[in-house]
């Protein structure tokens, strides 16, 4: 994590988000994620960390179609494609949720509180929903 | 110092439209800079131009927009967020053959760049939800 | 870099309990609407770390009728020392 704090150029902002809200219910998490897309076209660096039931965005196999909802589970799949450099999970929030890592998407770092509050010191603006 | 600020809450259903409101109304008031009003999600209803209070009840939509002109604050509504909630401005309500502009034209309807290009120009951005 | 945290909603929804987990020292909190009510919660705020600046809302402490009850660790402010803190600090984190 700390390689993620460091490695940082002069003139480009880091913006974390924070995704705490589970998918669905409510548009927090489909809001958090369109504003990291919008993000990655600025290149800037970017951390996206799922928090509390934000953790629920990575369980595999989302199906929203009943509910005529976009899957969320796939657009996550695209921040990657989109250049977002750091995308993490709280490890806690997953335990305290009965879930492990096979539970959820693949390529996603897990992290501890500790790293979570490093990242939020380094950056320079954070969004929290 | 440069601010801007995010409001992703409705007027009404919560006090955050509000405590919003007052926060630019005090930095405006203490010689900061407003770089840009964002109106995201649930708070592009703070837009509104449509809406009738009692008379015992303060405007808040009516308030922003005065704010906004007294100013001449840059002032931007998420178009992805708007015009599914039935906030638009002349240029969207004619491209749609709505009838009528709900939005005021003292605020602008744009995309999420624009929130990104204010998070990257700002001194500070303060989330209201 | 130091943060403000603001806290917007009541101790039901732990968002205060997620922050402090993720907390820095020097950082400082600032409860506004809801959130006011973490201001009379006396066990809680005593396990706050000593370098943390806890504030409250006055407008929302007084709406709620909180003056009286309030712990002796949280300073009452206005929306103009709300600005400040903005400034004084390198960034607002909001809790909502």
């Amino acid at each position: 994590m700390s390689d993620t704090v460091a490695n940082n150029s002069s003139n480009k902002k880091r913006i974390t988000f924070i995704s705490r809200a589970a998918p669905y219910g409510r548009d927090k998490a489909a809001l958090c994620l369109d504003m990291a897309l919008a993000c990655a076209v600025f290149e800037q660096q970017v951390n996206y960390v799922f928090l509390e039931d934000g953790v629920y965005q990575l369980l595999k196999g989302q199906d929203a179609t009943a509910i005529n909802s976009k899957t969320l589970g796939n657009a996550l799949e695209t921040l990657e494609l989109y250049g977002i450099d750091n995308i993490c999970v709280d490890q806690k929030s997953l335990q305290q949720r009965g879930l492990s890592e096979a539970d959820i998407l693949a390529g996603i770092q897990l992290i501890d509180r500790e790293s979570i509050s490093e990242l939020i010191k380094a950056s320079d603006t954070v969004f929290n929903l | 110092m440069k601010f801007s600020i995010v409001i992703y809450a409705a007027p009404y259903s919560s006090e955050s439209a509000a405590s919003a409101l007052r926060f630019a109304q005090s930095a405006l008031a203490q010689g900061h800079e407003l770089y840009r009003l964002f109106f995201f999600g649930d708070g592009v209803h703070n837009a509104s131009k449509l809406s009738v209070v009692a008379q015992d009840e303060s405007n808040l939509q009516q308030q922003w927009h005065e704010l906004i002109q007294e100013h001449n604050l840059d002032s931007v509504i998420c178009v992805s967020s708007a015009i599914k909630r039935g906030i638009v401005d002349q240029s969207e309500a004619d491209r749609y053959d709505l009838g009528v502009a709900s939005a005021y034209s003292t605020s602008e309807i744009a995309g999420l760049g624009q929130l990104i290009d204010a998070a990257m120009h700002s001194d500070r951005l303060v989330n209201f939800g | 870099m130091s943060s403000l945290h603001t806290i917007s909603r009541s101790p039901d929804s732990s968002l205060l309990d997620t922050c402090l987990t993720v907390i820095n020292d020097g950082d400082a909190l600032l409860f506004i609407e809801d959130g006011a009510y973490h201001a009379t919660s006396q066990d809680l705020l005593a396990t706050i770390c000593s370098s943390i600046q806890v504030y409250a809302l006055r407008e929302d402490i007084l709406a709620r009728a909180l003056l009286m009850k309030i712990h002796d660790r949280v300073e009452c402010v206005d929306f103009q020392r709300f600005v400040e803190l903005s400034c004084e600090h390198d960034k607002v984190i909001s809790w909502f």
